[in-house]
């Protein structure tokens, strides 16, 4: 087990340096001036062009250029947008929650409606219930994500008005940013009508959501169906059965952990492919995520915004990754024996 | 009264475009404490038999038979939760495979726990039930010849050795305590000396608890070194069945003296380097199954009319299914069929 998490803790750290590593060359690849492409500000005069070449360490080796980089990385000292001359890390901090409150309520309702639809349309395979299931599910996989958030606004926003177009919360509240996610920020704040604050958040939230989830259920109802399907024919199953043991003894003792520890790591990756929708379903609904902001920046070339959005994402993704491949070789007594062997 | 007894079983499987008889008219008996032999090579059927007699049917299996029954309880015609009773309590099954029939995601002490009724446990507290079970589950795994049980408790499947985790098979079996005990083709693949102690051990339960035994194997040594009577498949249809020794004198059926022929232990007289004797062609496949007989392609006895499926006959409890036996009784008045006109 120790040898487990060290090898995984290696795998992290090597990784990160390495994206560290990629980000950090990244300026030397953009067009345009380098040191505005690091700084994010473009010198008046030769002096302040000196200044921050010397700020920056450009006129000493790479090397101590990268450990400069890498200092004021950790240091929280991300530079400056090319665009608004913020600090990015400011920026990030209030962009970044957003994006994962899109995607943590989105997996929330791919897991809790896709992985139990699953399991039953496989259970019951080949009767209609389980037709429509996969009927469903092949048709909103092929739904591409923009389009689907278009619709979902013509229909449910312009049509029939139920639902907000844009936005995370009518700008008639005022809520603090304390944790960055906007329902729990609400919560600890103490403005009037927090009530409606909470509904009204509530409503914003509604359509992103769904647009990006759906996609994801229907992906986790087809890797459940299968895998609980070929699960139930395995012979322990059988055995089982004959046995005598109930369908519902069989189904929870012998299946369900049997049929969700090989797509664990499936479902898991699935986690990358939601992010990329969030950020397209962001620019849509004018969702002040990072994929907004990320995009924004692509088309004001602000490079040194890109760059570090592009980090933390991809480290996000990464660790994500990584610690759940972790946590599926810890539950899965067989898998350690991989780990065991010893030639 | 017999024990289980299944009379004309057909099991179709439907194979997208064609549906197969993949059994055909199965007869099998077995009687209270009686070990039973159902012998056959690979792919003649014995583990659809036993699929049959648990219900864990696929989807596209369907089976009709004249009866299946349980002690004069018909398998068939009962509910669902009555046939789950049923297997819950009187009947248990040794796989093939022990490492593929227990759950790789359990522990073993959990399977075992598991396999243990309700009924048995007369404590009240749930912490005294646990420990009650799990007493019992030591008990079980010393009766079945594991004396180191900490060793093997607290271990997943994987990773425990073949023999070992057979007799947890069947420590799991005989949980229950149950009437009939199948084991489906248990010993193959073992060594011999696991192969023998795995036989005692059914062997002991057979005369202590009255165990009755239907025991799937195509290992004629086996059989004949500790069954009563034996069942021979061929291809899914029942060739011949009665009790061992009549069956070794004098096999009536072509198939079942090949199949003694071909083992070197049953004949005597073998001259060394000698030719072994088989019959001609291979088993054919489900797709390509002959009408009447199945043997009838390899068959050195076949006659025109053998393109029907012979009617089992039955001379002092040894039943055969053959137009043409081999050594008949000489008492024995034998039917002389009509030509079937073609
Ligand atoms: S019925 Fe005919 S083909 Fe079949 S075993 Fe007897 S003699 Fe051979």
């Amino acid at each position: 087990m120790i040898r487990l998490c060290i090898r995984y803790l290696n795998l992290i750290v090597l990784t990160i340096l390495a994206l560290i590593g990629l980000s950090f060359l990244l300026p030397f690849l953009f067009p345009g001036d380098l040191l505005t492409n690091i700084s994010g500000i473009t010198p008046d005069s030769n002096q302040q062009r000196e200044a921050l070449e010397r700020a920056f360490k450009l006129d000493k080796s790479l090397f101590s250029q990268f450990i400069h980089y890498l200092e004021n990385l950790f240091a929280g000292n991300w530079g400056v947008s090319n665009r608004t001359q913020l600090d990015l890390f400011d920026e990030i901090a209030l962009t970044f929650p957003a994006t994962i409150e899109l995607v943590v309520y989105a997996s929330v309702v791919s897991v809790t409606i896709g992985i139990p639809l699953g399991f039953i349309s496989g259970l019951k395979h080949h009767n209609p219930f389980d037709f429509s299931v996969v009927t469903f599910s092949i048709v909103a996989y092929s739904f591409p994500v923009f389009w689907l958030a278009l619709i979902f606004i013509t229909v449910f926003s312009l049509q029939l008005e139920w639902l907000p177009t844009s936005g995370r919360i009518d700008l008639l509240f005022e809520v603090p940013s304390v944790t960055g996610f906007i329902l729990v920020d609400i919560w600890l704040s103490d403005i009037p009508n927090k009530g409606y604050a909470f509904k009204d958040a509530l409503q914003h939230l509604i359509l992103p959501t769904i647009s990006v989830a759906i996609v994801t259920t229907a992906l986790f109802v087809r890797f459940v169906r299968r895998s609980i399907m070929d699960v139930m024919e395995k012979e322990y199953i059988i055995a089982a059965k004959s046995r005598g043991f109930t369908q519902r003894q069989i189904f929870f003792k012998h299946g369900l952990k049997n049929a969700i520890i090989p797509i664990l790591p499936i479902l898991a990756l699935q986690v990358s492919t939601l992010i990329t929708n969030v950020m397209i379903v962001e620019t849509i609904f004018s969702w002040p995520g990072i994929g907004k902001w990320l995009i924004e920046a692509i088309y004001q070339r602000d490079y040194p915004a890109i760059r570090m959005g592009m980090l933390i994402v991809s480290l996000f993704v990464m660790i994500l990754t990584i610690s759940t491949e972790f946590l599926t070789r810890a539950i899965d007594p067989a898998r350690e024996r991989g780990v065991n062997a010893t030639l | 009264m017999a024990l289980l007894e299944i009379k004309n079983l057909t099991l179709f499987i439907d194979a997208g475009d064609e549906t197969v008889k993949a059994l055909e008219k199965v007869n099998l008996t077995l009687n209270e404490g009686e070990i039973r032999a159902l012998v056959g090579e690979s792919g003649s059927g014995k583990t659809l038999i036993v699929r049959a007699i648990l219900g864990a049917i696929p989807d596209n299996w369907s089976i009709k038979a004249d009866r299946i029954t349980y002690q004069g309880k018909s398998l068939l015609d009962m509910s669902g939760e009555q046939r789950r009773q049923i297997m819950r309590r009187e009947i248990a099954v040794v796989f093939q495979e022990p490492a593929s029939a227990l759950d790789p995601s359990v522990k073993i002490k959990e399977q075992i726990k598991e396999s243990i009724p309700d009924e048995f446990i007369t404590k009240a507290w749930p912490w005294k039930q646990n420990k009650q079970r799990e007493e019992l589950t030591v008990n079980l795994l010393h009766r079945v010849g594991i004396k180191n049980h900490k060793r093997y408790m607290e271990c997943y499947p994987h990773e425990i050795p073949t023999d070992i985790s057979q007799k947890i098979m069947i420590a799991m079996a005989l949980a229950s305590e149950p009437k009939i005990l199948i084991a489906d083709d248990s010993t193959r693949g073992m060594e011999s000396a696991t192969k023998t102690q795995i036989l005692r051990l059914l062997l002991k339960f057979n005369e202590t608890k009255k165990l009755a035994i239907l025991f799937v194997s195509h290992d004629l040594l086996a059989i004949t070194s500790m069954a009563h009577s034996m069942t021979v498949l061929y291809c899914g249809q029942t060739v011949e069945s009665g009790k061992v020794k009549s069956l070794l004198k004098r096999p009536l059926h072509p198939y079942t003296k090949a199949l003694l022929d071909s083992a070197p232990s049953f004949q005597v007289s073998l001259p060394p380097k000698s030719k072994l004797v088989t019959l001609e062609g291979t088993i054919p496949t489900l797709q390509h199954l002959p009408t009447g007989c199945r043997l009838g392609p390899r068959c050195p006895n076949a006659r025109k009319e053998c393109v029907m499926v012979p009617v089992p006959r039955n001379i002092q409890d040894h039943l055969y299914s053959c137009h043409f036996p081999l050594h008949l009784p000489k008492n024995t008045k034998h039917k002389v069929y009509k030509e079937v006109k073609l």
